[in-house]
């Protein structure tokens, strides 16, 4: 008589539980987290091309590594890490000399992304840009 | 045969003019035969035949110059009259002849355009002004370096040329083929140690390791044709070339003048000049290996200002490991924390500024952005332990559907059983 109490209470328990771990990793799943997408090969920016003016920058994220959008003088659309290559500071553009400039320790880079002076010892990662009607998707790799 | 060979050179030598011809002279000639090679390769003393051998691998020879172009003469002639003065010969330059000598045609602008339009012609001007230059000239120290101490004559090649003399990773054993001899440099009383303790900076490190050809090397902060000592009033104006933000910094501080009045070499009084090593915190402070305790203790204001930097520094480089290492944890176990990691290279810029900020030797100057890098690093830190707590929760619910799925094992596994044993009842 227990034995058989005790095993329709084992059942009865362990098969509600078993609805339950069932339900709730699905209801998570349905409800996503606020974390955004994971952006490992690549990234659709939150503005559109229309939203920078030329000779203007933004900083975005590449995963969890920053990342600048460069719209040059001429409007044309150039990404790089916005990881200086010195000492991982983060980057900017100067418009007044055309450069991206790092302010900790005053290193230029062109618009190529070429270390051109101070003491970055080498060029930013440079990365691709797709521009598909009002959408930024930037790329790593050719 | 070899004897009458020899005694032409000798003579060509003692009868060679001390006036040379100009770049006009020194063109190339496109001659079927090189006589000066054919017969230089063939002789049987070194120091004729070595230079023949080694031209073919000379900048000079790759741009159609021949033995003429330098020495004079006439390379069509076959006999030892190919050497006659009369026909321009120009033996071995006595060496302190020798940066008139390579003047002729580097110190011509409209004759260098013609072969290299970026080369600069003032070497020779420069030299004038060079420690080098000035001891060869005015004292006649013929142990002074000349053009061909850096360029070996008959094997020059270009910067660019990885087995070049003057390729950037070349250069410290150049120089140090005369600094780190110590029985050459007796004379002039100057330290032979510079090529050891170049080799232990982060410069040569950044160079020979990282690959980084436009880290200094001795010619970036001596000058190469110019050469002389930086100078010691004023260090910053060669460290400041790349180093210009804490340069700047510095030549606005008290220490600037402090230092300018004592006759301390700037930049250098705290990194030293030719083992520049990478600098850490350690260096900030007052303790032991800091360099600011060498003229500050913790009884005046100067120290207690360094020991603020420090513990303001140290405070905002724990933060920012602290929340690295959580968030770096989470991403390995597997949860998504790119953007607190994003956020966080702002701590890192935050972090890398105050360090540079060190050489206002203000604090509030470091404390403006330490504490930007510790607002961003709290930030961070918090949602790492978001992440962590939220690691937490999965493993307790892991382990709680682990034993809800061991729990309904064992009670169908009793229920088969119950069920078997009531069968043969019924």
């Amino acid at each position: 008589m227990l034995s058989r109490t005790l095993t329709t209470w084992l059942l009865s328990t362990s098969l509600g539980g078993l609805v339950l771990a069932v339900l709730y990793p699905t209801g998570r799943y349905l409800v996503p987290p606020a974390a955004a997408e994971s952006a490992s090969a690549s990234v659709t920016l939150p503005f559109a091309p229309d939203d920078m003016q030329p000779n203007s920058a933004e900083i975005f994220r590449f995963g969890s590594r920053p990342g600048i959008l460069v719209r040059t003088p001429s409007g044309e659309f150039r990404a790089f890490s916005a990881a200086c290559t010195h000492l991982a500071c983060i980057v900017q553009y100067r418009g007044d000399i055309g450069h991206i400039w790092c302010a900790c320790h005053n290193g230029h880079f062109d618009l190529n992304g070429r270390n051109i002076e101070g003491p970055p010892p080498t060029p930013l990662e440079t990365y691709t840009v797709n521009v598909r009607d009002d959408q930024i998707v930037v790329s790593r790799g050719a | 045969m070899m004897r009458s060979v020899l005694s032409a050179v000798a003579a060509c030598c003692l009868v060679a003019p001390l006036v040379f011809p100009s770049a006009a002279a020194a063109q190339t000639q496109e001659v079927e035969v090189d006589n000066c090679r054919a017969c230089h390769l063939v002789l049987g003393d070194e120091r004729l035949s070595g230079p023949a051998r080694a031209f073919p691998d000379d900048i000079h020879e790759a741009r159609g110059f021949g033995c003429v172009a330098c020495h004079g003469g006439d390379a069509t002639d076959p006999g030892i009259a190919a050497m006659d003065p009369a026909k321009g010969f120009l033996a071995k330059p006595d060496r302190g002849d020798v940066p008139e000598f390579c003047g002729r045609c580097h110190s011509d602008a409209e004759f260098m355009r013609r072969y290299n339009p970026s080369l600069r012609v003032d070497q020779v001007a420069e030299y004038t002004s060079s420690v080098h230059g000035r001891r060869l000239m005015e004292l006649g120290d013929l142990k002074a370096a000349t053009c061909v101490s850096c360029h070996p004559a008959h094997s020059i090649r270009p910067p660019s040329d990885p087995l070049s003399s003057v390729n950037p990773l070349n250069v410290p054993a150049t120089c140090a083929a005369c600094h780190g001899d110590a029985e050459y440099m007796e004379p002039y009383r100057i330290a032979t140690d510079q090529l050891e303790r170049y080799h232990r900076s982060v410069h040569w490190e950044a160079m020979s390791i990282g690959g980084d050809m436009s880290a200094p090397t001795c010619n970036d902060c001596h000058g190469n044709h110019g050469a002389a000592p930086p100078g010691i009033s004023w260090v910053g104006n060669v460290c400041g070339q790349c180093h210009s933000v804490m340069a700047d910094l510095f030549a606005e501080s008290r220490h600037a003048r402090t230092f300018a009045m004592l006759g301390m070499p700037g930049c250098a009084t705290c990194h030293n000049n030719h083992d520049i090593t990478r600098p850490t915190d350690e260096l900030l402070g007052l303790e032991e290996g800091a360099v600011c305790a060498r003229c500050h203790s913790a009884g005046d204001p100067g120290g207690q200002v360094a020991s603020a930097m420090r513990s303001l520094i140290d405070s905002l480089a724990m933060a920012y490991h602290e929340a690295d290492s959580i968030l770096e944890r989470a991403e390995n176990a597997g949860m998504e924390v790119s953007q607190a990691l994003f956020e966080l290279n702002g701590a890192n810029t935050a972090l890398v500024s105050a360090r540079a900020a060190v050489h206002a030797f203000n604090v509030i100057a470091v404390k403006n952005d330490v504490e930007e890098g510790l607002e961003i690093a709290a930030t961070a830190h918090e949602l790492g332990r978001q992440a962590a707590d939220r690691i937490q929760f999965r493993r307790v619910g892991l382990a709680v559907s682990v034993m809800i799925i061991v729990a309904l094992i064992l009670g169908l596994l009793l229920k088969i059983r119950e069920i078997e044993h009531r069968a043969p009842q019924t």
